[in-house]
């Protein structure tokens, strides 16, 4: 069960998560990935699909960086509409932590059972 | 599976969808495991982190067919979109595939009958005036106009069925993804 839950939190936030690490630092898809798969343990294959739909949705717009080792990379940033994206995601976010945090809490009053 | 063989599976899934898209996708996993070897990773591990190719090129091959619909609904899209559908070959598909060719089936036999009426109409307008009708001049005209617009009307609620259908199809695709799906599920926003 906690499986579940675990699962559909991260679908909900991968979006979110993309936007964030691109407003950071413009990045190419396996940092992109392994930074998420350490920070919230997404499955890595998950990051290409993702990011073409970002990009045909234009979220994101790719360039090529020459690299001294081997092929040339396709780096992301964000484009105007990614970071009107980010700008909503993130304010929904903030509201939905604090309501669920609110839930979370124990009743102040009165809760001497409460390990706290 | 090593890195030839993941690539190998994923360009053979991905054979019929256009050379361009191809490319772009293949590469950008050709980049994964470089970019993991020059981590220290080895292909193998890479490989099962990414789960099955041919599933995912499966998957891929499905979304660029129901997008395809998304984009333009036309007869040649909604092809496309069901033979993405089918492409997924999930086993409950398969069973639906008898109720859907029988609907399918029907969708076409009304469409046809549709054209049909519709043509005879045309021909009772524009022959049945000299054809010397019991209904005389005026009864062949009326009669042919009103044959065709029946029929166009016909033709207009089967498109509208039609295309329900297929986005209902669709619906029921992309719920069958695995690799794809904590990616391409639609975001509420």
């Amino acid at each position: 069960m906690p499986e579940i839950i675990d699962v559909q939190l991260k679908k909900g936030v991968l979006v979110l998560c993309v936007l964030a690490v691109l407003a950071r630092k413009e990045s190419y898809a396996y940092e992109i990935a392994s930074n998420l798969s350490d920070a919230i343990g997404m499955g890595e294959g998950t990051i290409y699909p993702l990011m073409r739909r970002m990009q045909s949705d234009g979220w994101v717009e790719t360039y090529l960086v020459e690299s001294s080792s081997g092929p040339s990379r396709k780096y992301y940033r964000l484009t105007e509409a990614g970071h009107a994206a980010l700008k909503a995601q993130r304010s929904e976010w903030r509201t939905f932590v604090v309501a669920v945090d609110a839930l979370l809490e124990p009743v102040s009053q009165g809760d001497q059972n409460d390990p706290k | 599976m090593t890195r030839n063989e993941f690539i190998d599976k994923l360009r053979k899934g991905l054979s019929d969808l256009p050379e361009v898209s191809v490319n772009e996708i293949v590469a950008d996993y050709e980049a994964h495991f470089a970019d993991a070897a020059a981590a220290g990773r080895s292909e193998a591990e890479v490989a099962s982190a990414l789960g099955d190719p041919e599933r995912l090129a499966r998957e891929l091959h499905a979304e660029s067919g129901l997008k395809r619909w998304e984009k333009a609904k036309t007869p040649s899209s909604a092809i496309a979109a069901i033979f993405a559908f089918l492409g997924l070959g999930a086993i409950d598909i398969l069973i639906l595939l008898p109720i859907l060719m029988g609907i399918a089936g029907s969708l076409v036999g009304i469409f046809i009958g549709a054209f049909g009426t519709f043509f005879a109409g045309g021909i009772l307008f524009a022959a049945g005036p000299f054809l010397s009708l019991p209904g005389g001049v005026a009864g062949a005209l009326l009669g042919g106009v009103g044959l065709m617009a029946a029929a166009v009307m016909v033709i207009a609620l089967t498109a509208i069925v039609t295309i329900w259908m297929v986005n209902a199809l669709v619906w029921f695709a992309r719920l069958h993804y695995r690799v794809l799906k904590p990616a391409l599920e639609p975001q509420s926003n």
